[in-house]
């Protein structure tokens, strides 16, 4: 038998849980938290890509033929990346079509900068997008299947799932990536201006509407890519989007609206909170515990726990 | 080089700008005076494109520039200092800088203009990894300068660099201000409500008030004119 006391052990499981999956949704936070920080836009069809994200990790998987190619272990990693450029292209063309009318240099001026404009258009968006997904890939759970899933790594005392393992080293290494493009890039430089101060940007000849493309394009994808990696353990169906909007904005309001890094660790926070409830409240309570903390941040510390409020990413 | 025919501007209805015409020649020093809300800088936001135009012509070596898109207008040469200065604060000094350098002149340039711009203001040097909104307010135009330099702009358009600095502070940029006109024909586009230093170093210069010109001419017609030592020199 174990040396350690239950309780202990139980709560080094529930911590190194959290951490994993806290890995996964800072991924999302930081998606999120990269939209609002370059357009003040409040998207709240984040969830619904972040679902549009895990049906096309699961569709590269198994129709695309990722799954043959590089078999049960790293077809599914292969996906969720993959997930990223498709959703990519998605997020570019919706901004272009529809969501640049209402942003941007075109909502300088209009009735509260256009804010009331963008909450209907993200919210018309997340419902074609929940209604299409229910019309385009039904209403069956689906999962991608991944002998990961069923094994662990076991560090005494503590199991690490392997599948929630990957996926968490996955989602750090594409949140490192993302930190190093805004801050060494030109292109993350421009955004990051066109983000502080648009007018400033204009005069400096960045166009600032395609920044906020760029940024919606990239926040959207990154999420997805998060999704593709929580789908690994986590079934879903053209409704989860809704499952995981809470824990987005819980996160990004946690790490301080506008910041980038903040939305990393307040996406972190928010998995360990989860995870850490499950000790003393049911399970079921487990998303319930997040919106309470999300509403103590909003009551007592609207300016996040994280960031310094806008002024650095 | 730029010129403007006409110019009329309102905000909801309310005019801002009527009828106003002005010119900069090449490697000329262009001062335009006038008190407060007189339309002067939405006179350079209509040139930069973040104000629309309601009627009249703005051309740069003769090519229409109210048809290309204000992010493009930079590229042109433009380069737009504006009031308030405008830095973005988040970013540090060295990265403001970069993003003047956005334009394709300002890029092949970097590393020339880079050096020059530290010598013109050593403050900076001192201060590169420093998030720009920390600087003071002088440093803080200086960085506002910096950064339009760094774009190796064919004009460059300052919208009242001497708004909150010390008297003393506002002398030293006036005079780099000068230095750049001087020593490198730079053509400078200068709004200012300090007149007098304004028309002392300029070329020609505009007296604008309630949204017209009502006086224009050269450094000498200017600061001897009746009018403008009454109302604005104090004499
Ligand atoms: N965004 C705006 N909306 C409505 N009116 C505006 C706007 N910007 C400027 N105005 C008005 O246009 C007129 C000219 O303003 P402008 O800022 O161009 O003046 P200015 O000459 O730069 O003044 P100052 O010396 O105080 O900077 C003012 O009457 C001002 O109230
Ligand atoms: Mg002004």
């Amino acid at each position: 038998m174990s040396p350690y006391p239950l309780w202990l052990e139980n709560l080094l499981q529930t911590l190194a849980t959290g951490i994993m999956v806290g890995g996964t949704y800072a991924l999302m936070c930081v998606g999120l938290g990269l939209i609002f920080g370059v357009m003040r836009v409040i998207n709240f069809a984040q969830g619904d890509f972040l679902m549009l994200g895990m049906y096309a990790a699961f569709y590269a998987f198994t129709y695309l033929g990722v799954g043959a190619v590089f078999g049960v272990y790293f077809g599914p990693i292969v996906a969720a990346f993959l997930a990223g450029p498709i959703v990519f292209v998605i997020a570019w063309f919706l901004h272009w079509l529809l969501l640049a009318r209402v942003s941007g240099t075109a909502a300088q001026g209009a009735e509260a900068e256009g804010h009331y404009a963008q909450l209907i258009l993200t919210l018309g968006i997340a419902l074609v997008l929940q209604n299409g997904g229910l019309l385009i890939f039904g209403s069956w759970p689906q999962s991608i299947r991944t002998p990961l899933s069923n094994e662990a790594w076991f560090i005494e005392p503590v199991f690490f799932n392997k599948s929630r393992m990957v996926a968490f080293c996955v989602a750090l290494g594409v949140a490192l990536v993302l930190y190093l493009f805004m801050n060494r890039s030109g292109y993350g430089k421009a955004l990051r201006a066109a983000a502080d101060n648009p007018d400033a940007a204009i005069y400096m000849g960045i166009d600032v509407n395609r920044a906020h493309r760029l940024a919606f394009a990239i926040g959207i994808a990154v999420t997805a890519i998060a999704g593709g990696l929580v789908a690994m353990y986590y079934p879903f169906q053209p409704y989860v989007g809704l499952e995981f909007v809470i824990i987005m904005y819980t996160g990004v309001v946690l790490g301080g609206l506008g910041s980038i890094m903040g939305a990393f660790w307040g996406g972190m926070t928010v998995g360990l909170v989860q995870q850490l409830s499950t000790l003393v409240l049911p399970i079921q309570l487990q998303n319930t515990a997040i919106f309470v903390v999300f509403l103590l941040i909003v009551l007592f510390r609207p300016q996040g726990l994280f960031g310094r409020s806008v002024e650095r990413m | 080089m730029l010129k403007i025919e006409k110019l009329q501007v309102s905000y909801g209805g309310l005019r801002a700008l009527s009828e106003v015409s002005l010119e900069v020649g090449q490697g000329e020093f262009v001062a335009v005076v006038g008190p407060n809300g007189a339309g002067k800088t939405t006179l350079f936001k209509s040139i930069s494109g973040t104000v629309p135009v309601e009627s009249g012509r703005i051309t740069l070596d003769g090519a229409d520039l109210l048809a290309v898109p204000p992010a493009r207008r930079a590229h042109l040469g433009l380069a737009h200092v504006p009031e308030g200065r405008q830095v973005f604060s988040s970013m540090t000094v060295l990265e403001n800088l970069e993003m003047g350098a956005h334009t394709a002149a300002g890029k092949a340039n970097w590393e020339e203009n880079i050096a020059q711009i530290y010598q013109l203001f050593p403050r900076l040097k001192d201060r590169t990894r420093q998030l720009a909104g920390t600087l003071s307010g002088g440093e803080q135009q200086m960085l506002a300068i910096g950064r339009g330099l760094a774009s190796a702009p064919r004009i460059l358009m300052l919208d009242e660099p001497s708004l909150g600095l010390a008297p003393a502070v506002a002398d030293d940029i006036f005079e780099v201000v000068q230095h750049i006109h001087q020593e490198r024909g730079l053509a400078i586009l200068l709004v200012e409500q300090r007149v007098a230093e304004a028309l002392e170093s300029c070329d020609r210069g505009y007296v604008l008030e309630s949204g017209r010109t009502v006086l224009t001419g050269t450094h000498e017609t200017l600061v001897s004119d009746r009018r403008v030592q009454q109302s604005y020199l104090g004499m």
